[in-house]
């Protein structure tokens, strides 16, 4: 049985058949500080990361991702919302850690959960790399309401009509003196 | 304008002189602030930039998707609304200035007075920007409402006046020239109205675009973007007065350049064409 193995491997390397790519496993590790975040509606807040090639190899280009979502009722959740610069570009060689901060708006009240996912980059990429996820950072935004109607009515109402006011006299005098 | 002063026949080249050196600007300046008031045009301007403010205020406090905004984000969100269009309505007023007369057939009568042209150009330069001094008083009681708890509202106040008067010198001054330059007021009013859209198409893109160098030598070079940019970078982002003082290089240029052209241009820029209706 052996000898027909590598007879069959012997037979496909002098026939020149390539061998199945395997990817090279992305071996890096993701943490994320601070665990827990309170905020308020329209708060913002900074996480860091820190990526950290604990390989021997170099990892080439890579990509980290922060993305956001709701742990918590139905929030619709647009991260895009929440931070306009989700994807940041790095590599790293043997050892090497690398700090990445986010800076994040909370546009939603609830619960929701932030992480950082690393995926490899470039057009090498095969298709079937493990991913590297930071652990979860919860995110509780507490409802905050800045201003209400009822203090802004007076200014926006009277405003306009006591102008109008003034702009109607003016212009009805206007039409008498050229009458 | 028919400008108020005696008529050239019977004032000696002595009271021209005085009239001239002395007050010549401030009588036109005085005229045209009280044609623009008391016909009725600049309180129907006021009133519809009060609309638009009153609008964007409700909106602010109660609008559930903009309430999240950081309320100094609200309060720049309506400071830098109320310089844009109170910059929009001054250069509208001032590209009236000279194309207007020319087509109310009332320049001629203003020409014969024994006042400069360039004291005449000084004088509507001042009253396009009671226009904006105006807005901006307009603004204050909505400033108040959304300022009034976190502390910034004399800050915002000042920074609006200071950034709004120089942005508003620069662009009533451009107006002003190219009201001299166009002989119909159609074309001057819609000249100024296109070059301040251009000027505005920068702060307008989305915030997701790539922003690179050339982006920022973009917002640098455009007067009315890069005061925005001042505005906010102060009011929201918490920056000292001095920090970003740089942004206001190009409306100050502004400024300088436009008010300056007007000065050494002004003997030719005030003055009858041919084929223009003489009323």
């Amino acid at each position: 049985m052996r000898a027909l193995i590598m007879i069959v491997l012997l037979a496909g390397v002098l026939t020149g058949v390539p061998a199945p790519a395997l990817a090279d496993p992305l071996n890096v590790r993701v943490a994320a500080d601070p665990p827990v975040v309170s905020t308020v509606l329209g708060g913002h807040f900074t996480i860091t990361t820190e990526v950290k090639n604990a390989g021997n190899a170099p990892t080439g280009e890579i990509l980290a991702h922060l993305n956001v979502a709701s742990i918590e009722g139905s929030v619709y959740v647009d991260p895009e919302d929440w931070s306009s610069d989700r994807s940041q570009q790095l590599s790293l060689k043997p050892g090497e850690s690398r700090k990445l901060s986010w800076e994040i708006q909370a546009v939603n009240a609830g619960l929701f959960a932030a992480y950082v996912v690393v995926v490899p980059f470039g057009n090498t990429v095969n298709g079937n790399e493990d991913l590297s996820t930071s652990p979860l950072i919860r995110v509780d935004v507490a409802q905050r309401t800045t201003l209400t109607a009822g203090g802004a009515l007076p200014v926006v109402l009277a405003v306009p009509l006591l102008i109008g006011l003034a702009a109607a006299t003016v212009l009805v005098r206007v039409r008498r003196r050229r009458a | 304008m028919t400008l108020q002063v005696a008529p050239p026949d019977v004032t000696t080249p002595q009271d021209e002189a005085v009239v001239d050196r002395q007050s010549g600007w401030v009588l036109v300046a005085e005229q045209e602030t009280r044609d623009l008031w008391t016909s009725g045009r600049g309180l129907i301007l006021l009133f519809l930039f009060s609309i638009l403010l009153s609008g964007v205020t409700y909106l602010t406090s109660t609008n559930q998707a903009l309430n999240f905004l950081e309320q100094r984000e609200s309060v720049n969100l309506v400071l830098q609304l109320a310089v844009a269009v109170g910059v929009l309505v001054t250069l509208v007023v001032s590209a009236d200035g000279i194309s207007g007369e020319r087509e109310r057939g009332t320049l001629e009568s203003l020409l014969v007075t024994p006042v400069s042209r360039r004291s005449i150009i000084a004088g509507k330069l001042i009253a396009a920007l009671t226009m904006w001094f105006a807005t901006f008083g307009i603004t204050i009681p909505y400033v108040w409402v959304l300022a009034r708890d976190v502390g910034i509202l004399g800050q915002a106040l000042a920074l609006g006046f200071l950034v709004g008067t120089l942005v508003a010198i620069g662009l009533g001054s451009v107006g002003l020239l190219i009201s001299g330059l166009c002989n119909s007021n159609k074309t001057s009013i819609v000249a100024s109205i296109f070059l301040l859209l251009i000027l505005f198409a920068p702060t307008q893109l989305p915030s997701g675009l790539p922003q690179g160098g050339f982006f920022d030598v973009l917002l640098r070079a455009n007067p009315v973007a890069s005061a925005l940019a001042y505005i906010s970078s102060v009011l929201v982002e918490g920056q000292s007065w001095t920090e970003d003082l740089v942004l206001l290089i190009t409306p100050l240029l502004t400024a300088i350049i436009a008010g300056g052209a007007l000065v050494l241009a002004g003997e030719r820029l005030v003055k009858l064409t041919p084929g223009v209706n003489a009323g």
